[in-house]
């Protein structure tokens, strides 16, 4: 993001912005997680898109919702957000 | 499926600003999740935004006192506007301890401050957040919004819960949420029947060690602080009738 790098320097609680540590790894890379809408139960509703802290989820063009995988870090708030239960969390297979 | 029309993201702007590819978050941060939120409520005006430290965000005899103290780290966000600031703290109580957790001061120093808007938010609410952004960057003078942001590793809790944590902050009235504008004292999120303070406490383990005693005590001083507020609230519409 060129418009949001300039002010991102000064963060005191966690290392949250500090993008020159974070340059070796995607976020999702070492995710253990990873989220799977079951499109029989889910309304479309948009939840799981706002409550996402990553901005990973997004909306298909058929209009339902996914994960991107490379910024998901499979912390789960969707699949504990969704009203529905249309959300749930698989490993990974290698 | 199809008689459901409620598509929630239609209440909040679309764009994303807060993207960020590479970053050191952790999964579930509360913070993040305060941040991309704020972000899209702000909208374009965060291109001149900055992050400060407690010492140069605020007037500067308050940086000396309870802000300086390293009583809790915090984050700041200033946002210049067309007449004054916005200054958006972050808060993810980082300090640990329990007075962190229910105590304040930040918000009633605000408030004595001088900053004519002053309003608590939390990420669990995102619409109560997004409106709350919109309202401070509205009025023309210095205002204030404290963010409550749970904290995974931090509060040691599972990184699923974390806006549940924070419904369980606001619904526990240990965080309520209010607005004051022009000395006038406002309850966001009105909690009839609330949830016992050790529900909130006792799902995050750094309080594990806290006893029946001192959970009671907690109760006590938020049920203080909560008639406290309710008092302002009732004080002005008093004024007003």
């Amino acid at each position: 993001m060129e418009s949001t790098a300039g002010f991102q320097k000064k963060m005191i609680s966690c290392s949250l912005l500090d993008q020159d540590k974070g340059l070796r790894f995607r976020p999702g890379d070492a995710r253990e997680w990873t989220p799977e809408w079951d499109r029989d139960k889910c309304i479309r509703c948009g939840l799981c898109f706002v409550y996402c802290p990553d901005g990973a989820v997004f909306r298909n063009q058929e209009g339902f919702f996914e994960a991107d995988t490379d910024k998901c870090k499979g912390c789960g708030i969707c699949h504990r957000e969704c009203w529905f239960g249309a959300i749930s969390m698989f490993k990974e297979e290698e | 499926m199809d008689k459901y029309t409620l598509y929630v993201p239609n209440f909040l702007p679309c764009k994303e600003y807060f993207v960020p590819e590479k970053n050191q978050a952790c999964p579930g941060c509360g913070l993040a999740l305060a941040v991309r939120q704020t972000y899209k409520s702000l909208g374009t005006a965060i291109e001149k935004a900055s992050w400060v430290s407690p010492e140069d965000g605020l007037p500067a005899d308050a940086g000396s006192g309870l802000f300086g103290a390293g009583r809790t780290a915090v984050s700041f966000l200033s946002v210049p506007k067309s007449a004054g600031k916005l200054l958006i703290c972050f808060d993810n109580e980082a300090g640990g301890s329990l007075s962190d957790a229910l105590e304040k001061p930040m918000i009633q120093l605000a408030v004595s401050q001088g900053f004519s808007y002053v309003a608590t938010a939390c990420p669990s609410y995102p619409f109560d957040l997004y409106d709350k952004m919109n309202q401070a960057m509205k009025i023309s003078a210095d205002a204030y919004v404290h963010v409550l942001c749970p904290c995974p590793p931090g509060w040691r809790f599972d990184a699923d819960f974390t806006v549940k944590l924070g419904r369980f902050a606001v619904e526990s009235r240990a965080f309520p949420l209010y607005e004051v504008g022009a000395g006038a004292y406002s309850l966001s999120v009105k909690t009839g029947k609330p949830r016992p303070v050790s529900d909130y406490l006792r799902s995050q383990q750094r309080f594990e060690k806290l006893t029946e005693q001192d959970i009671a005590g907690a109760q006590a001083s938020v049920d203080g602080a909560y008639r406290n507020l309710e008092a302002r609230v009732q004080h002005y519409l008093d004024a007003v009738v």
